[in-house]
Order: structure tokens, then C-alpha cells, then sequence
């Protein structure tokens, strides 16, 4: 992380500007989701070396702009929603791409499925991934 | 197995907001961790040039099969190590982590 902010530096022109756009692990609410109704099921489980890595990407930032490399000029969070039509398009989707950062324990995959099957048919199922985007401007180039 | 990722628009509007490509258009971009381009389409139109870099050779072949042809020209992808990049200095005026930090 410290070597990429470094690189980054490196290859930015000066005064040259680093958006940084990632999930936050915040324990995501799984939902079921119509145009009508949207409401949240359960919520997954966080990983916990992932949110280390989080940890770290933080320190290392607050870092180089404590050192006065970079300066933070925009920040949000923000919803991203992704859909899939079936809980298990979502389970097989989850377990392929997604078992290093989260979990979808037993119970809740329970409860998805039956709140979907009793819901109206154009219901889909949804995760709610809370999102960071921040806009850093570059202060000192590297030399 | 289908899933659709973000279909309110709200991280595309966000990085075009953030990327600032309305008050300096012809921006040269590096995205880190660009996968296979997702994000990448969001703004490569309002970009003068983009190269896109990753450590996935899978997720880089749909990027550049996924590349429309008038895009050729200016949006480039690579295998490569973000604490390595091999580009010279000061060679892009905005850089995009896309989920990689």
C-alpha cells in the first residue's frame, strides 16, 4: 500500500489528483427488493483479515497526508446495490467471488429464500454494499 | 448466473464527479486495478487517454475483448504490479484506485 501511494506519486503529474474508490466492510444488508417494497433480511458477517487490509489502507493514507504528500479535497460514502433474480444466483455469486471478504451464514440464506418466494415475482435479492470514494490532490511529487 | 451491479448509476456519477473530467476534459488516467473494465467504461469516453492495470490476466482478456473499437486508440490494459507501474514519471494527471486499494 505504501509503495503504490509511492508509484502513484511518482507517475502523477504535480498537483495531480487520486480517487480512491472501494467497499467498506459494514456488515452489508442482504434484502429482497421490488419496485414497490425493499426490505432488509439479515446481514452478512465480515471477514476478519479483510478489514485489517482496511485498516491498513486508512493508517497508510492518513500517513502521507499527515506527512503533507497528499491532501484530502472530497469524501462520501454511498449504497451500491448489487441484484441477482434467485438467492441462490446470489449464494453461487457470493461463494465464488466474494468468500474471502464476506460469509452468508446458513440462517440467513434460510431467510432470503423464504422471503423470497413469498413475495411478489418480480421480487429479486440484493446486497447493499456500502461504498467509499475519496479525492486526493497530490501535495509533494516524488523525487 | 447473472447479477447487476449498480443499476441506479450512483458509482458511475460519483467518479465522473470525483475525476473531475468537467473542468479539465482531456485527462490522462490511470486506473489501478481496473479488472475487466467495468468502471473503466464509465468514463473512458471523457478521457484523452487511459491505461488500465492489473494483476488478472482473465479479468484484462474481457477488458480488452469488451474495449469498443473506437476506444482502441486510447485505452490501453496491462498485467501489472501497482507498487511497479511502468509508466515514467509524471505521466498521468488523475489516477483511480478502482477497489484496490
Amino acid at each position: 500500500m505504501v509503495h503504490a501511494l509511492k508509484e502513484a506519486q511518482r507517475v502523477l503529474t504535480p498537483g495531480g489528483l487520486l480517487v480512491d474508490l472501494r467497499p467498506l466492510l459494514d456488515r452489508w444488508p442482504v434484502e429482497v427488493a421490488s419496485s414497490a417494497e425493499q426490505h432488509e433480511v439479515g446481514r452478512c458477517t465480515d471477514l476478519v483479515e479483510p478489514l485489517a487490509d482496511d485498516a491498513a489502507a486508512n493508517a497508510a493514507m492518513a500517513d502521507a497526508i499527515e506527512s503533507g504528500q497528499w491532501g484530502r479535497d472530497l469524501q462520501e460514502t454511498f449504497p451500491l446495490f448489487y441484484y441477482w433474480d434467485t438467492p441462490d444466483e446470489m449464494r453461487e455469486y457470493v461463494d465464488e467471488d466474494w468468500s474471502d471478504v464476506i460469509t452468508i451464514e446458513e440462517p440467513l440464506w434460510h431467510a432470503l429464500r423464504s422471503a423470497w418466494a413469498t413475495a411478489d415475482p418480480e421480487t429479486r435479492v440484493r446486497l447493499r454494499m456500502k461504498m467509499q470514494i475519496t479525492r486526493y490532490r497530490q501535495i509533494t511529487a516524488v523525487t | 448466473m447473472t447479477v447487476q451491479i449498480d443499476p441506479e448509476g450512483t458509482e458511475r456519477r460519483l467518479l465522473l464527479r470525483y475525476a473531475d473530467f468537467a473542468s479539465a476534459p482531456a485527462k490522462h488516467v490511470l486506473e489501478v486495478g481496473c479488472g475487466d473494465g467495468r468502471l473503466t467504461w464509465h468514463y473512458a469516453n471523457a478521457a484523452a487517454r487511459v491505461a488500465g492495470i492489473d494483476l488478472h490476466p482473465d479479468d484484462l482478456r474481457i477488458a480488452i475483448a469488451d474495449r469498443p473499437t473506437k476506444l482502441v486508440e486510447r485505452v490501453g490494459f496491462a498485467r501489472a504490479d501497482a507498487e511497479q507501474l511502468p509508466f515514467r514519471g509524471e505521466s498521468f494527471d488523475l489516477a483511480i484506485f478502482a477497489w484496490s486499494f
